[in-house]
This record gives C-alpha cells, sequence and structure tokens, in this order.
C-alpha cells in the first residue's frame, strides 16, 4: 500500500522525465519534487478529491432531480433540474420540526458544556480543594471506556425518570463530556496567575473574575471546543435515536433515517439529507480552521 | 518568574514573600479554605453530571451484565448466565468476527491513504489548502449522510456496480452480497475517516526537522528511500496513536450498519454494537446487551492497553 508514496502509477509518470530531473534536482534544493513528480502529485490528489466530493455531488443533484429520472449514470448531469423533491419533503411536515430539534440539541449543549467545563477546568487548573486529584483522574480514567458500556444504563435512567421524549432527556446525559474538561484545564494551567491575583486584590468576587478575566482570555479554546461539540451533537445518531420514541423529538440524523427506512423516493430522501448539511457545510466554509482544531484536538485527547 | 534563590522558602509565591506568621497565617488560612470551597464549587457541576451519567452508568453497565432485567420486570441475580449465553450463542461469535474483520478491513488502508495524502499536501503549494480541506470534508459529515448516499453508490447498477463493470469484474451490488459487504461498509468508513489521520500526521510531519530529510537528499536518498527510512521512523509514534484511535472507532461502528444494511445479509455485517443495539432497545433485553458491552470494552481495553505500553517505550 505504502509503495504507491514514490512510485505513482506509470502512466502519470512519464519515465523518461523523472529520471533525469531527479539527477538534477538534489543540488539546487534537495526535497523538491521534478516536474514528473508534481504531475503525478497533482493526478493523484485530484482524483482523490473527486473520489471525495463526488458523494456530495451526486447527493445534491440527485435531490433535485424528479424521481423518475433517477437512473445512472444520466443521472447525474445537472440538467433538468428543480426544487420538486425539496417542496416535498418539507411540506410532509417533520423535517421542519427535526431540524429545530437538532438545533436546539446541538446549541444547548454546546452553551452548557463550555460553560460546565469552563468552570471545572478552572477550578481544576487554579484551585486547590480537597479531592482535586480524584475527581481529575476519574474524569480521564472514563475517556477510555466506550460509549456503548455506559449506553444501556444512561438509557435506564433516563427512562425510569421519565426522559424518553423530552429534550432534557435528550440533552442532559450528553453534557458529561469528560474531553471538554480536560482540555480546558489544559488550558487554564497554562494562562499566568498574576491575571487573576490582581483582580483578586481588587476585590473582585470569583464569579466575577471567572466572567470577565477567565472567559474572555479562553476565546480561543472555547470557540474550538465550541465547533466540536456542536458537530458532534448536530451529527449524533445512536442517542436521539433510542430517546426519540416518538417522531416529535427526533433529530435530523433520524428523521432521515426513517426516510430511507420507509421507501421514500430517493431524491426526497437526499433533499433531507442535503437541508441537514447545508448548516455544517456553510459553517465548515466559514470556520474551516476551529473545525480542523476541535476535531483533530479532540481525538488526540481520546 | 523572579528567583530569587536564597530567599525563597516557601512556594506561596503569590502571597508576597513575608514569613506566614500571626495573622497572615491566619489570613492565608482563610483564604486557602475560601480557595477550596470556591474550587470545589466551580467544580461541582460537571463532576456530578459525569457521575450520574459516564462513572455511574459504566459500573452499573458492568453490574447489570450479571442480572436478568427487563425495564418493568425488575431485575434478577443470574450470575454469569448472560455470559454463558453469550459463549454459546453463535451470533455473538459471527458479530465478534464481523467486528475484527471490519476493523482490519479498515485501519490499514485508512492509514496508509492518511499517510500519503499527508505527504502528498505536507508542502505549501498552489491548491495545496484546498485539497486539505476537501479531504477533511467528509470528517465533518455525518455518518448518517455518508450511509445515504453511499446506499445509492452500492446499489445495484449504481456508481460503483458501473465502475466494476467497466473494470469486467461482477456488476452485482457489493452490499448484497456476504462476502463483499464489508469492504463496502469499510469503504464508506475510510472515506469517512482518512482526512482526520492526514490532518493528525500533517501537523507531526510540521514539527519534523527538514535538515535531516535535506541531508539525505544530498546523500543521493530517492524519495522512497528518506519516506522509509527518515519519515516513517519519526512519524511512528503518531500512526501507532491513530492505529488505537481508529481500531477504537471501527469496533464502534453503528450508524453505517443500520443504516446501509441492517445487519444483512445473512448476518454478514451484523457486528457486536448492533448486537447490543439489538438486545437492548429491540428485545430490552437489557441484562445481556450490558454483558455484551462489557465484552466491548474488554476488547477496547486491550487495544488501550497495547497503546499504552507502546507510547510508554517511546517515551
Amino acid at each position: 500500500m505504502t509503495t504507491q508514496v514514490t512510485t505513482p502509477p506509470p502512466a502519470a509518470t512519464p519515465p523518461p522525465t523523472a529520471t533525469p530531473a531527479r539527477g538534477r534536482r538534489p543540488r539546487r534544493s534537495g526535497m523538491e519534487p521534478s516536474l514528473g513528480g508534481k504531475i503525478a502529485r497533482y493526478v493523484v490528489l485530484a482524483l482523490a478529491a473527486v473520489v471525495t466530493i463526488f458523494p456530495f455531488y451526486a447527493m445534491v443533484v440527485l435531490s433535485l432531480k424528479p424521481a423518475a429520472a433517477i437512473e445512472f449514470p444520466a443521472s447525474l448531469l445537472p440538467t433538468n433540474l428543480g426544487t420538486g423533491a425539496y417542496e416535498r419533503v418539507l411540506s410532509a411536515g417533520g423535517i421542519g420540526t427535526w431540524f429545530v430539534n437538532t438545533l436546539i440539541y446541538s446549541a444547548v449543549s454546546v452553551v452548557a458544556v463550555l460553560g460546565l467545563s469552563a468552570m471545572a477546568g478552572y477550578a481544576f487548573a487554579k484551585k486547590r480543594f480537597p479531592g482535586r486529584e480524584t475527581m481529575f483522574w476519574s474524569f480521564l480514567a472514563m475517556v477510555m471506556v466506550p460509549y456503548h458500556v455506559t449506553l444501556i444504563p444512561t438509557f435506564i435512567l433516563i427512562a425510569q425518570a421519565g426522559g424518553l421524549d423530552t429534550y432534557w432527556g435528550l440533552i442532559l446525559p450528553t453534557l458529561a463530556n469528560a474531553q471538554a474538561v480536560f482540555l480546558m484545564r489544559q488550558f487554564i494551567m497554562d494562562l499566568p496567575d498574576e491575571l487573576f491575583e490582581a483582580a483578586k486584590l481588587d476585590g473582585a468576587s470569583e464569579w466575577r473574575i471567572f466572567c470577565s478575566i477567565v472567559l474572555p482570555l479562553c476565546k480561543p479554546i472555547l470557540a474550538t471546543l465550541g465547533t466540536f461539540v456542536f458537530l458532534w451533537h448536530w451529527n449524533d445518531f445512536l442517542w436521539p435515536l433510542i430517546i426519540g420514541q416518538g417522531t416529535e423529538h427526533w433529530t435530523l440524523t433520524v428523521g432521515i433515517s426513517s426516510l430511507q427506512q420507509q421507501d421514500v423516493p430517493l431524491n426526497m430522501i437526499l433533499a433531507g439529507a442535503t437541508i441537514s448539511f447545508v448548516p455544517i457545510f456553510a459553517a465548515y466554509l466559514v470556520a474551516q480552521r476551529y473545525f480542523q482544531e476541535g476535531v483533530t484536538m479532540s481525538g488526540i485527547k481520546g | 518568574m523572579t528567583t530569587t534563590t536564597p530567599t525563597a522558602p516557601r512556594a506561596g509565591a503569590s502571597a508576597g514573600g513575608r514569613p506566614p506568621a500571626g495573622r497572615a497565617g491566619v489570613l492565608r488560612r482563610t483564604m486557602a479554605r475560601r480557595e477550596a470551597r470556591i474550587g470545589l464549587l466551580f467544580a461541582l457541576p460537571a463532576f456530578l453530571l459525569f457521575l450520574t451519567f459516564r462513572f455511574g452508568p459504566a459500573i452499573a453497565g458492568v453490574g447489570l451484565s450479571f442480572f436478568d432485567y427487563t425495564i418493568g420486570a425488575g431485575a434478577e441475580w443470574t450470575g454469569l448466565d448472560n455470559f454463558r449465553r453469550l459463549v454459546v450463542d453463535p451470533v455473538f461469535w459471527s458479530a465478534l468476527r464481523v467486528t475484527i474483520v471490519l476493523s482490519i478491513l479498515i485501519v490499514p488502508v485508512q492509514l496508509a491513504i492518511s499517510t500519503l495524502m499527508a505527504l502528498l499536501v505536507r508542502r505549501a503549494f498552489r491548491g495545496s489548502r484546498f485539497f486539505r480541506s476537501v479531504f477533511f470534508l467528509p470528517v465533518v459529515t455525518s455518518l448518517v449522510l455518508a450511509a445515504t448516499i453511499f446506499t445509492w453508490v452500492f446499489s445495484t447498477g449504481g456508481p460503483w456496480s458501473t465502475l466494476m463493470g467497466l473494470l469486467g469484474l461482477p456488476t452485482g451490488s457489493w452490499l448484497g452480497s456476504t462476502v463483499l459487504v464489508l469492504p463496502a461498509l469499510a469503504l464508506v468508513a475510510i472515506w469517512s475517516r482518512f482526512g482526520y489521520g492526514m490532518l493528525i500526521l500533517l501537523a507531526r510531519m510540521q514539527d519534523l526537522p527538514r535538515e535531516l530529510e535535506e541531508a539525505a537528499a544530498i546523500d543521493g536518498a530517492n524519495g522512497w528511500q528518506r519516506f522509509r527510512h527518515i519519515i516513517v521512523p519519526q512519524l511512528r509514534p503518531t500512526l501507532f496513536f491513530l492505529a488505537v484511535i481508529e481500531t477504537t472507532a471501527s469496533f464502534q461502528i453503528f450508524d453505517l450498519v443500520y443504516m446501509m444494511t441492517g445487519g444483512g445479509p445473512a448476518r454478514a455485517s451484523y457486528n457486536l454494537v448492533y448486537e447490543i443495539y439489538n438486545q437492548g432497545f429491540k428485545y430490552f433485553d437489557l441484562g445481556y446487551a450490558s454483558a455484551l458491552g462489557v465484552v466491548l470494552f474488554v476488547l477496547t481495553l486491550v487495544v488501550a492497553l497495547v497503546q499504552r505500553s507502546v507510547i510508554g517505550k517511546e517515551k
């Protein structure tokens, strides 16, 4: 597999240009790829980009086709487009509710997780209190426990408490986010103590220090973490699927999966999928850096 | 950071260098108590949530695996019965096999693609940022959406079967084949995750010193030799970390199975997580589902322990 790295497909790299170039180049910069190498690189990358984008393209184009026209491969040409599928999926109801539910699920979670984890992170980083280490390490240890182990007891707990088909039942368990606390602690630990001490000497209350000094300083990490939490909730599937027994509290992912299982015409399902994708895509275009940081950072921490 | 070496007897430098005698000492103790109370108050909300929804359930999950439990009917201690039942259940063994085969199909190929793409875009050139953005897009896309569109991609007469036809291969739907359904799911999983590994590897590659590679190039090492003997050894910890993360992720694939195959055909794509879901939320056999969860946990733990020992060796 890895051999592809330096031996690109022969079709892409004509050997005659590659061989002399390799001999000449090292003297100048050592590692600049030869012309053939550059072409090969573009060919491989372009191919990978096409494969990556194709499903998105197909989703959008097919969602704009009349149901009868979905025959491959003619269906992929961007002709004969219309918004009929969107009108039908929107008028069928459901999707508007699911959209709002997803928004509530994601937005409330972001605000709550950021607030709670910033508070806890501040305490773990800058305060000494009994049980601090035990608490912190129990947070960390749980990062290792897979989601599916806690899923069933959490479900029983929520079901017994009457939380099925409610917003709080959907949201509350997902606010226990050990990674977020860990990341906040790491970030706040690096902030100099002097900043807080000065305010304390001026007689500011702890809550004021937290709100007007800690939170503003944490903006970069809050943005990154917030993006990640939002994305995670927007795309979450299993938990909303289990909690939402009726359709009123479904999120977009659950709603779309139900469309697929009910033999709804493909263009309508894909119209729904596109609607669910647009906000994430728009946010990705605007705030790509936060997406990339958020996902890689959270991943690194387990 | 003023290092007043001779007169720094205690660590509480922030309170001023005065000795803690008399009123100052009392004040400091009062302050410390206040600090402790505030620290506890700030940490408590997150910690209580965590106790209720992570720590408690994790312990309950293990405990529940020794019970026969159905909501409404209550719990009955059955000892190891759930595990005995699991060991003799061919569905369990088949689900375990599917889980492991899936991760074997996914992880090596995905890591290779992540590495290749990271190598290709690691230096800035015209379009390098565009390619990075494109490759990362599937990572932020929901698996439900990916599953929706890939169900069509793999359908009979769809793009994939047409491509197979052009290559002179059988054109039947991969999702309908007991042999090819796992490779099909693996392809979707790889599509949706390779950009993540690429980004992690890129971050690491940017920290590597260029000099080593340049020196090797001057000594006449070609691209492959530089990759094999200079880049790979330096990336080994990162690659290993990714291998663990991705193995764990592949153990937990649910959305794709639920949406694309329902575990079929003939249980050929029925993995452990899907069995947990079915037992727990379709048959409401929550004790047995918890026992399955414990098995998944052990499987994950083994991978994590291997990770720890290897990373420990690196440091």
